[in-house]
This record gives structure tokens, C-alpha cells and sequence, in this order.
């Protein structure tokens, strides 16, 4: 059941991109959407199964010349699975209306992508994870590419995502060929049972931690994902920001948890100190951040950040104590949340971007009259976003939280340093999670239009609303029952569940409840009874309109309002040594008089320290040598065979005295 | 109720050391330094109740005459006399001076725990509090650029060694703590002269302003 | 049962609070004050008055006071003021700053839905202060939560009322210091806001509720006072859990009980009103090291919990 579910899904992509290959142009968008989003259905169907204890594998030795194709799905797989899936679903659906313009290639290949990442949880050996994890990065960079006509910056977005993602590669490659050398062979189950030596180990897991982390958007290997994220079409970044990055978690813990089983505490600590400092770094750039799309794509560095911090903290307690058990679900519920809010995020931004040609906050605004279904439906999604109740990000934020907390009095020195600390972390991210969305909010969607883009918007079609709405109630439902998917991520670990419970979700091992539906249960009733009240008490119910106070100076206009930058501005300041803005004031004076201003200039800009800092000394370093190495190019056809030549006898001389 | 009181004079101790770094106030610093003398004063008569040492509790007295009363009063007159009211323009902002301290109250905990393993005590399980006022008082000095911030940095750490050396020991003899006491008197007299001078060269106490003598 | 109970209270008793600490102010200034009625005579007034929608407003606008009183209404069911027995599954400490958190965010949105550069400069203000109070918050929560092992408010305060001694440690003096200036930052007090001021170089709070008015400021109004009252309640239970009682206690107990939790606020409202008189507000962008500084506090809440444990 679970595998024919598994490989229909996978069918249908594939039939999905050779009939997007074929049919007319004006039929082409509607095939691959619900193409792509049938083969997600299938998927979710796939991993629901998985999860509810089917297992599957398949073995295809034609498939793959020299290895072959092993496939095979298990819990932790499945999670990875159902959520791919889910969030294609959203995405296919979206796709009918907004994909529209799209060129041929572009739509076809993205159902192949889904199938990619479909693939990468599946895979049971080394090669076919590496295949599929190609095959992931070269459909994503294809969808990336996409406009790359209209605008310049897709061309280098899409430069830096090849080189990083490929620089990613080539650690995940030569992290796992160490393995399976040291394993005497390539499939997982052999990798599970093989010794090596602590220091190899070591070597394994720093190579595929670096390789999976830059997948996943981890600081310092982030700087592809707020390049890459915003200049592709808005349901593959969807994709890429809900689905596709979850993988490098999937990676880091099957890796280290399962593959190598657990391993010193270091790692662990290594692990949780990078998702902290992706935390707080990826959210405090999405707070100063004016491009709505690029600020999403920092919230996913942040939230990644916080599933690494759980599944360090699952690493970090060792497998088997009910605080890891812990730690690990609401990791994985995390990503869960994430994918929810994140795809509807996205959608949403798409919608808008559609709708006003814009992703800049400081001209967008006043589209709460204008588009009022993407407005409620981003309001949803930046509600749980910032880890708000009745969000859904606040029941794993509350359980991350929970497994920090307990942590003290079993965790040694090690523990009673990093948990507070983590603890505080979390928190300010959390703190900063809600400046930005309610900036993201209020300012993209309340109040009045800043530019004429916003201004002259209209609602998305119903093939956009509806992949939305699927999203929001994805969300909503995990955020009033998470009840209904718990039991089935706690199939991951062997034991007993971290969480049980219905109504009230209730830990194991530890204290603490929480319920979802009876806060919003009792928020909803609150209001009622305001409601009742106030239409009881007050004697005046109709309401009139009435001007804005505006100091007597006349009617305001829209330039006078608060914008994206003006709101961040505080923060900006609070966290000036850590951000470094840069800013420049250029005061031109009349040419009659120096005392005379006839026009004042003013720029800022919050440029990516790390960025900034690490990456452009790099790149400045090897500009140099490349340019240094022209001296060895000089055009003359002896001297490149004369290279041949020197290498050939080198490599020989060589080999005569290592043997 | 002995591991209670000894516990809350710690945590008066620490929290005056840490206070110091929030305060700009020079005034106010110095009655920070006269509160953290109280409270280590108090660490001293409560350990000495506890051993039921008459000597030691004597000691703690006056320690903590010392430390709350006779520095202090220096200090507030060298204070009056300098004109200068504010710690103006610290090199680390408040801020992140606060959130350093609380990374050196990590790593004191973790340096001391082999410390504490050796013989677990209410008494010695307080010397991490100690070791981080040590810290903090090197922070100030680093920091911090009025003469009299110096100062006060200077005898935080005079009180964290002053700490450490009763919660590890229980007493160190009187003759080494009067000595050590004295050393410090005359220190603090002899910034205070430097102060003067200071103020009588250049008008003011900012010690980058030191940097003028280089050539 | 008790929960209503709470309810009712704080419904009648937030406004009386903030009379009876207005007239403390008074007094202390040597002005005769309003008389401690004056807050209900407020709210009569303005619910009285027609609502009124600004021009350009929206449902964000609308729906603002609403949320923020009911956040304010289901805190103060879940916060054990006068009995430990609280509604499972809300009454976590974590849960209930997040409701807190959410009142503070619709009302920002309201804020900005006005588009005013008054809303919009309240509204961030308001964020900047709330991003920052979080982590001392939940690490004094941190703090707390280590001696009863778990973050349940009942817990941790019918914790504290079977040992009472636990309440003079350094654990939680120092978490009570920092959950203190964290109260006065949530609740727009001196020194990190100012609630008497109009001016703009200095609001927070009233710059974001500028365009309300009637019924609307009404809910807005009890709802700050209600939020005020909520924490300061939920203070003493914390750090003074005296008279408290716990589940399946009699009728007399409970009467006394919140005879107790009465004068406890009354104290700590009048101690608030009396500092402030003697405090100025600091600059917006001072208000960081003062959370720093609080959040430092916390964090050796933590440490000590574990240094002196």
C-alpha cells in the first residue's frame, strides 16, 4: 500500500513534465498544476501511511548503472515525505493560476522537482540520495531561473545558489564516500552497522553537517537563500522554503541520529549553536528587511534555525531519554508548522507581487480593501509565523521550549550553560518573530496604499486562493489539533510517544500542559461576551466616519504614513553593532550659495554582515588568483601541451617513488 | 536557614558587582561598591556563625566596616572633589556590557565546577558567584574610563579574591587579610593622588587621556 | 470555579486600581485627585459616546480592542490570583505571556491600520520594547519553573506556598527584580512609557490608541487597566503566594482569599505609583539597557538556581 501509493506519486510527476512538454500552451498550466498537486496528494497519502506503520522498499538494479536505485521509506523518511507533498499540493494548485506566463520548460520541470524531493527521503543508499539530491538542486536552480529575462538580479541569485548548493554537494559527497569506504558498502543498512574510528566519525558528520546545513539556510551558509528565495516564481519558492530546505534537517538527523547513531556531545552542541545563531541572525535581518519575499526568506533561516536547536538538543540529551524524545518531535513538528505557514506565506507574497508588480513593503499598503481574501490569508499565516496562540508555531515553539526547560538537572555542566542560554535565544527570536510580522502585516496590507501598484491591485484568481486557502487550513488544523499529527511523528523514535492527549497535549516524562483548542476555545468566547456586552451597555451603535486627527494640518496623505523602514527603525538602532547599516547623506547646494540646499540625498542599506564580511574576502581572494593565473595563459598552443606534458611525467615520477 | 542567609548574602554580592556595570552614575557606583562590602561582610559574620568562630564573625565585621564604610568614604570624596558625576562614554555600551556579564557568569560556573567537585559545600558552591564578581571587576577596568570606575573595578576584584578566599578556606588568618587590606587602602590612595594630578594636568580623569604621555 | 471568580474581580477591580494609584500620584504631588471612582466614571462616559470609524480604517482596526480585552479576560481566568486550581492547559506561564503578546500585537496592528505616523510610531515603538521584554520573560519563567519542574502557574505558585522560605533566595528575588521591570515595560509604567503623556517625541501606548474613541477606547481602557492588574496579581502570587488557596477549599477560604489578593495589589499598585513620582521616564533608547539589565537578572536567576543550588 504505502509503496504503490509512494511510486504512483512519483508517476504522476513524471507524466506531469512530459505532458507539460506536450500539450498547448493555454491548457499547460492547468495540467501541471494539478498534476503536480495530485502527485503531492499522493505523497501526503504515502507518508501518512509510512507513519501509521506501513514500510516499503524497493530495489531497482537497472536503474542506476553500477549501484542501482534502493529505495525505502520509514518514519522519518515518511514525515519528509508527507510534508513535500503537502506543501506540492498547495503549490499545484496556486500554480494553475499564477503559473500561467510561465515559459514550457519551466512548468514541466516542476513536478520533476517535487518528484526530486520526494526522492531524497526515500533513498536507502548513498548514491541514490546523492542522484535525487542532484537532481533536487539542478530542477530548483532551473525553477530559479525562470525570469532570469526580465530582471538581472535572478542571474546572479542564481549564480550564488548553483556555487553553494554545488559546494554543498561536494561536502555531502565526500562526507558519505568516507562513510561507505569506511562501511565496506553504500547502503544505509550497511552504514548503520559499520565501526569506524571516532576520529573518521568525527570527519563524517563535520562534511555532511556542512553540506546539509548550507541546504537548510544555516548560518554562515545561508547567503543563497535570501538571494535565491525572492527572485523565484513564488510557488517554487514555496517549495523551496517549505519543502526543499527541510531536507537538510532530514539530512543532519539521519546522518547523525540514525546513520552514525548518536555521537559525542560536542557535535550536538555544535549543532544547537549554529540553529541559535541562525535564529537570531535570520530573524533580525528579516526584521530590518523591506522586501517582503526576501524577509520570508530569512524567517525560514530563523525557523530552521529552531528545528536545529531541537535536533541538537535531541542529539544532545542521547537517544532513549524521554527529553530527547521530546526535543526531536518538536523539531519535527516544527518543520511540519513551518511548511504550513511558510508555503501560505509565500503564496501569499506571490499574490500580492501579481497583484502590484511589487515586493517593496515601503510601496505596498491598503490592500485590506483590495485583495481581502490574501490579506485575511496572510494575516493566518503571519499569525502563527510568529509563534502566537492560536498559531500553529506556538505549540512547537511550546514544546522546544519544554524540552529546554527540563533539561537542568540531568544535563551536566554542558546543559546548565547552553540550555538558558538557548532558552534566551529563542525567546528574542520569538520576540523579534512578531516585530516582523506584524511590520510584514500591518505594513504591506493595512492602511493606505504607498505606491500606485498598490493602489490599483486587485483579489488573485480563484486558483490562487484556493492553493492558499488548502495552506491555511493545513495550518489551521495543526494548530487546533496537533493532536492528530503527534502520534504519528512520535513513530520516528522507538518508546513511548513524547506527547499524548486530545484536547489537552500532555508530555511524557516531564510536567507541562498545554491546549490548543481551549485557548482559542476561550478567546473566541471572550470576545463573544465583549461583544454581548458592549451591545448592551452602549446606547449608540451606529457608527460614523470621522477624519483622521491630522495636528489641524489637513488631510494626510500616504507619504506621511509609517513605512516598512521607518517601523524597523528602533530595532535597527538597538541592534546597530550587530546589523552595521550603512547609510549615506549627499547634500547638493544651490550653485548661487553654499548656504542653500537644493536637494539632500539619503540612502541606507542593511547589507548581510556575514555576507559582508566572510563571503566578499573570499571572493576577493579568488578574483586574485584568478586574474594572477592569466600569466599562465598566455595563448600559446606549446605551452598548454607543455602543461599536458609536465603533469603526465609529474604524476609518473610520483608514483616511481611512492612505490 | 544557614545555607538560606548564606546563599542570600552570595546573591547581594553578585548583584552589586553587576549593577556597577549598569549604573552610570558615578555616585551610585559607589554605593553599589559600599552595598557589595555589606553584603561580604555579612558572607563572613554568616560563615563565621555557622562555625561558631567568634574570630571570624569579629573578621567580618570588620571587613565590612572596611569595605562599606572607609572606601567607600574615600571614594565619595575623591568623588566631590573630581566635579565628575557621570561614566559618560564607557568603550562597551551598558547593553552589551550587561550581556557579557552574563556570558562571564556562564563560563566562571563552568570554570569553577572542578573547584566546587572537590568539596561540595553551601560554602564553596558559592565560589563561582565570587569568580564572576572577579570577572566583572576585570570588565570594569577594561572598560571603563573614569579613573574612579577604575577604582571601583579594581576593588571588585579585591572583593571577589577577598570572597573566594573565605568560601574555600573558611578564614584566611586576620594578619593576611588585614595585609591584603592595606595594600588595597594604599592603592586607593595612590589613585586618588593620580586622580588629582590628573585632573590638575588635564582637566578631567578620562584615563585614554594617559595615552598623551606616550611621546 | 475560581477562575470566574478571578474574572469578575479583575473586571470590577482593574479600574480601581489604576483610580486608586492615580490618587496615590496625586497625593504625593500635592494635588487632591480625581477620587479612586474616576476610571469607572471614564468608562461610563465613553461607552456612552457613538463609535466611530476614521477615514481608510478597516476590520483590523475594529477587531483590535476586542482581542485585547479578551486576551486580557482569559489571562485573568488562567492566572492563579486566588486559588492554585486553574484551568488546565491555558494557566502555563508560557501560554499566558502569548496571550499577553497577542493583545499587544492586535492592538499594534490597530495602530497601524490608521495609517497615522502617530499609529505607525506607536505600533513599532511597541514591537521594539515587546521583542526585547521576551527573553527575560521566559528565562525568568526559566528560572521559576526549575524548583517546582514544571511551567504550570498553579505549580509553581502552590509550590511556593508549601515552602514559603524559598521566596527570600536569591533565585527568586532576582527573578522577582526582572519580572518586575518587565511588568512596568509590558504595562506602559515609568519609567519605559509614561501613560499621562501626549507628546510624541515620548508615547508609546497612547500613540497607537489615538484614533479611538467611545465605546472602542472604553475596551481599550479596562483592558490596560485589566492587563495591569493581571500582572501585578500575578507578581504577588508568584513571590508572596500568602493566603492563596488550593483546590477544594471552602467558601470563607475563598473570601478570604481574595480579601488577600485585594490588599496585595492594592500594596504593589500603590508602591508602582509611589516610584513613579520619583522617576522620570528614560530615553526610547535607554529603554534597552534597562531590559538588558533585566534580562541579565534573570539569567543569574538561572545560573544561581544551579550556582547556590
Amino acid at each position: 500500500m504505502t509503496g504503490s501509493l509512494f511510486v504512483a506519486a512519483l508517476a504522476v510527476c513524471v507524466v506531469t513534465t512530459v505532458a507539460a512538454l506536450v500539450v498547448p500552451s493555454w491548457l499547460r498550466s492547468a495540467v501541471t498544476g494539478w498534476g503536480t498537486a495530485g502527485g503531492g496528494a499522493l505523497g501526503v497519502a504515502a507518508g501518512a501511511s509510512t507513519l501509521a506503520g506501513g514500510r516499503w522498499a524497493a530495489w531497482l538494479p537497472e536503474v542506476l548503472p553500477l549501484a542501482g536505485v534502493r529505495l525505502s521509506l520509514d518514519p522519518l523518511g515518511g514525515v519528509f515525505v508527507a510534508v513535500t507533498g503537502g506543501v506540492a499540493v498547495c503549490a499545484g494548485i496556486y500554480a494553475v493560476g499564477y503559473a500561467r506566463e510561465s515559459g514550457r520548460v519551466v512548468q514541466a520541470t516542476l513536478p520533476l522537482f517535487v518528484a526530486s524531493m520526494l526522492l531524497v527521503p526515500a533513498a536507502a543508499t548513498v548514491s541514490t540520495l546523492l542522484v535525487g539530491w542532484e537532481l533536487m538542486a539542478l530542477t530548483s536552480l532551473l525553477l530559479v531561473l525562470a525570469e532570469h529575462a526580465h530582471r538581472a538580479e535572478v542571474g546572479r541569485a542564481g549564480l550564488w545558489y548553483a556555487v553553494m548548493t554545488h559546494l554543498g554537494f561536494v561536502a555531502i559527497l565526500a562526507g558519505l564516500a568516507f562513510f561507505a569506504a569506511g562501511a565496506g558498502g553504500e547502503a544505509f543498512d550497511q552504514l548503520r552497522g559499520a565501526t569506524l574510528s571516532p576520529a573518521a566519525r568525527n570527519v563524517v558528520f563535520l562534511a555532511t553537517l556542512a553540506g546539509f546545513a548550507s541546504k537548510a539556510g544555516i548560518v554562515p551558509l545561508h547567503v543563497w537563500l535570501p538571494r535565491a528565495h525572492p527572485e523565484a516564481p513564488s510557488h517554487v519558492s514555496a517549495l523551496m522554503s517549505a519543502a526543499m530546505v527541510n531536507l537538510g534537517v532530514y539530512g543532519i538527523a539521519r546522518v547523525g541520529l540514525d546513520l552514525l547513531g548518536g555521537g559525542p556531545q560536542w557535535w550536538w552542541l555544535v549543532v544547537l549553536g549554529v540553529g541559535a545563531l541562525s535564529a537570531l541572525f535570520g530573524i533580525l535581518q528579516a526584521a530590518v528587511s523591506t522586501d517582503l519575499k526576501r524577509l520570508l526568506g530569512y524567517s525560514t533561516t530563523e525557523n530552521m534555525g529552531l528545528v536545529l536547536v531541537g535536533v541538537g538538543a535531541a542529539g544532545f540529551f542521547g537517544p532513549g531519554s524521554a527529553l530527547a524524545a521530546l526535543a526531536l518531535t518538536a523539531a519535527v513538528l516544527h518543520v511540519v508548522n513551518h511548511a504550513g505557514f511558510k508555503t501560505l506565506l509565500f503564496l501569499s507574497a506571490g499574490s500580492v507581487l501579481r497583484a502590484t508588480g511589487t515586493r517593496d513593503l515601503d510601496a505596498l499598503g491598503g490592500l485590506r480593501s483590495r485583495m481581502p481574501y490574501t490579506t485575511v490569508l496572510f494575516a493566518i499565516g503571519a499569525l502563527c509565523a510568529s509563534a502566537l496562540p492560536p498559531g500553529n508555531g506556538f505549540v512547537s515553539e511550546w514544546l522546544l521550549l519544554q524540552s529546554l526547560i527540563h533539561a537542568l538537572p540531568s544535563s551536566g555542566v554542558a546543559g546548565a550553560i547552553t540550555m538558558p542560554l538557548a532558552v534566551g535565544v529563542i525567546a528574542l527570536s520569538a520576540g523579534l518573530a512578531v516585530a516582523t510580522f506584524v511590520k510584514a502585516f500591518g505594513v504591506g496590507f493595512l492602511a493606505r496604499p504607498r505606491g500606485s501598484g498598490a493602489e490599483s491591485a486587485t483579489e488573485s484568481p480563484p486558483s490562487m486562493l484556493a492553493g492558499m486557502g488548502t495552506a491555511a487550513a493545513c495550518c489551521a488544523l495543526l494548530a487546533l489539533a496537533p493532536a492528530a499529527v503527534l502520534p504519528g511523528l512520535s513513530a520516528i523514535l522507538p518508546g513511548a510517544p513524547a506527547v499524548s492527549g486530545q484536547v489537552a497535549l500532555r508530555l511524557n516524562g516531564v510536567l507541562g500542559t498545554i491546549s490548543p483548542v481551549l485557548i482559542a476555545g476561550s478567546l473566541v468566547l471572550a470576545v463573544a461576551a465583549l461583544l454581548a456586552v458592549l451591545r448592551l451597555i452602549s446606547t449608540r451603535r451606529v457608527r460614523r466616519a470621522a477624519r483622521l486627527w491630522d495636528c489641524g494640518a489637513g488631510p494626510m496623505s500616504a507619504r506621511m504614513e509609517y513605512t516598512a523602514t521607518s517601523f524597523a527603525e528602533p530595532l535597527q538602532r538597538v541592534f546597530d553593532d550587530v546589523l552595521a547599516p550603512e547609510s549615506d547623506v549627499d547634500v547638493t547646494p544651490v550653485r548661487e550659495s553654499a548656504y542653500l540646499v537644493e536637494r539632500v540625498r539619503f540612502q541606507a542599506r542593511i547589507p548581510d554582515r556575514i555576507e559582508h564580511r566572510l563571503y566578499e574576502p573570499v571572493l576577493a581572494g579568488l578574483k586574485a588568483v584568478g586574474r594572477s593565473a592569466r600569466v599562465l595563459a598566455n595563448g600559446s598552443v606549446h605551452r598548454y601541451l607543455a602543461y599536458g606534458f609536465y603533469a603526465l611525467t609529474g604524476a609518473l615520477i610520483v608514483l616511481a617513488v611512492l612505490r | 536557614m544557614y545555607v538560606q542567609a548564606l546563599n542570600l548574602a552570595c546573591g547581594a554580592f553578585l548583584l552589586a558587582g553587576v549593577l556597577v556595570l549598569w549604573r552610570r552614575d558615578l555616585a551610585a557606583i559607589v554605593w553599589l561598591f559600599a552595598f557589595q562590602g555589606l553584603a561580604l561582610g555579612a558572607m563572613v559574620v554568616v560563615l563565621g556563625a555557622d562555625q561558631g568562630s567568634v574570630e571570624l564573625v569579629l573578621v567580618g565585621i570588620g571587613v565590612g566596616a572596611l569595605r562599606a564604610g572607609l572606601l567607600p568614604y574615600l571614594m565619595r570624596r575623591a568623588l566631590v572633589s573630581s566635579g565628575e558625576a557621570r561614566e559618560t562614554q564607557p568603550l562597551v555600551n551598558v547593553a552589551t556590557s550587561l550581556l557579557v556579564v552574563a556570558v562571564l557568569a556562564m563560563l566562571a560556573y563552568a570554570v569553577s565546577q572542578p573547584l566546587v567537585r572537590l568539596a561540595p559545600s553551601p560554602a564553596t558552591q558559592a565560589v563561582p558567584v565570587a569568580l564572576t564578581v572577579l570577572l566583572v571587576g576585570f570588565f570594569v577596568l577594561v572598560t571603563r574610563r573614569r579613573a574612579l570606575s577604575q577604582v571601583v573595578g579594581f576593588l571588585l576584584m579585591d572583593n571577589a579574591i577577598t570572597a573566594t578566599a573565605f568560601l574555600t578556606t573558611s578564614g584566611v588568618p586576620l594578619v593576611v587579610e588585614l595585609g591584603v587590606s592595606l595594600d588595597v587602602l594604599l592603592a586607593v590612595l595612590v589613585l586618588q593622588v593620580l586622580t588629582t594630578r590628573m585632573r590638575a594636568a588635564f582637566g578631567g580623569t578620562d584615563l585614554d587621556e594617559l595615552r598623551e604621555l606616550h611621546d | 470555579m475560581t477562575p470566574l471568580l478571578q474574572v469578575i474581580l479583575v473586571v470590577l477591580g482593574a479600574p480601581l486600581l489604576v483610580g486608586m494609584m492615580r490618587q496615590v500620584r496625586a497625593r504625593l504631588e500635592g494635588r487632591a485627585g480625581a477620587g479612586v471612582l474616576q476610571p469607572w466614571r471614564d468608562l461610563r462616559k465613553l461607552v456612552r459616546k457613538q463609535p466611530i470609524t476614521p477615514d481608510g480604517t478597516g476590520w483590523v482596526f475594529r477587531m483590535a480592542p476586542l482581542v485585547l480585552a479578551a486576551t486580557a479576560l482569559v489571562a485573568a481566568a488562567a492566572v492563579p490570583l486566588v486559588s492554585t486550581e486553574s484551568m488546565a492547559g491555558v494557566s502555563d506561564l508560557f501560554a499566558v505571556v502569548a496571550l499577553l503578546a497577542l493583545g499587544s500585537v492586535t492592538l499594534a496592528l490597530g495602530g497601524l491600520d490608521t495609517g497615522t505616523a502617530f499609529g505607525g510610531m506607536g505600533a513599532s515603538r511597541e514591537m521594539t520594547v515587546l521583542a526585547l521584554v521576551e527573553p527575560t520573560i521566559l528565562v525568568s519563567v526559566f528560572a521559576l519553573s526549575v524548583r517546582a519542574d514544571s511551567t504550570d502557574l498553579g505549580a509553581i505558585v502552590g509550590y511556593t506556598a508549601e515552602q514559603p522560605l524559598t521566596v527570600v533566595s536569591p533565585v527568586s528575588l532576582l527573578a522577582a527584580a526582572a519580572l518586575a521591570i518587565v511588568t512596568i515595560a509590558e504595562t506602559g509604567r515609568i519609567p519605559v512609557d509614561n501613560p499621562a503623556t501626549h507628546l510624541e517625541l515620548t508615547m508609546i501606548h497612547e500613540a497607537m490608541i489615538l484614533e479611538y474613541a467611545g465605546p472602542d477606547l472604553a475596551l481599550i481602557e479596562w483592558a490596560s487597566a485589566a492587563r495591569l492588574s493581571v500582572l501585578l496579581g500575578l507578581l504577588a502570587s508568584l513571590f508572596a503566594p500568602w493566603g492563596i488557596v488550593t483546590a477544594g477549599a471552602g467558601v470563607v477560604a475563598v473570601l478570604v482569599a481574595m480579601v488577600v489578593l485585594v490588599v496585595k495589589v492594592a500594596v504593589l499598585g500603590a508602591l508602582l505609583a509611589a516610584g513613579e513620582v520619583f522617576m522620570a521616564k528614560l530615553r526610547l533608547f535607554r529603554i534597552p539597557e534597562l531590559l538588558a539589565g533585566s534580562f541579565v537578572m534573570a539569567l543569574l536567576a538561572v545560573a544561581a538556581s544551579f550556582f547556590l543550588a
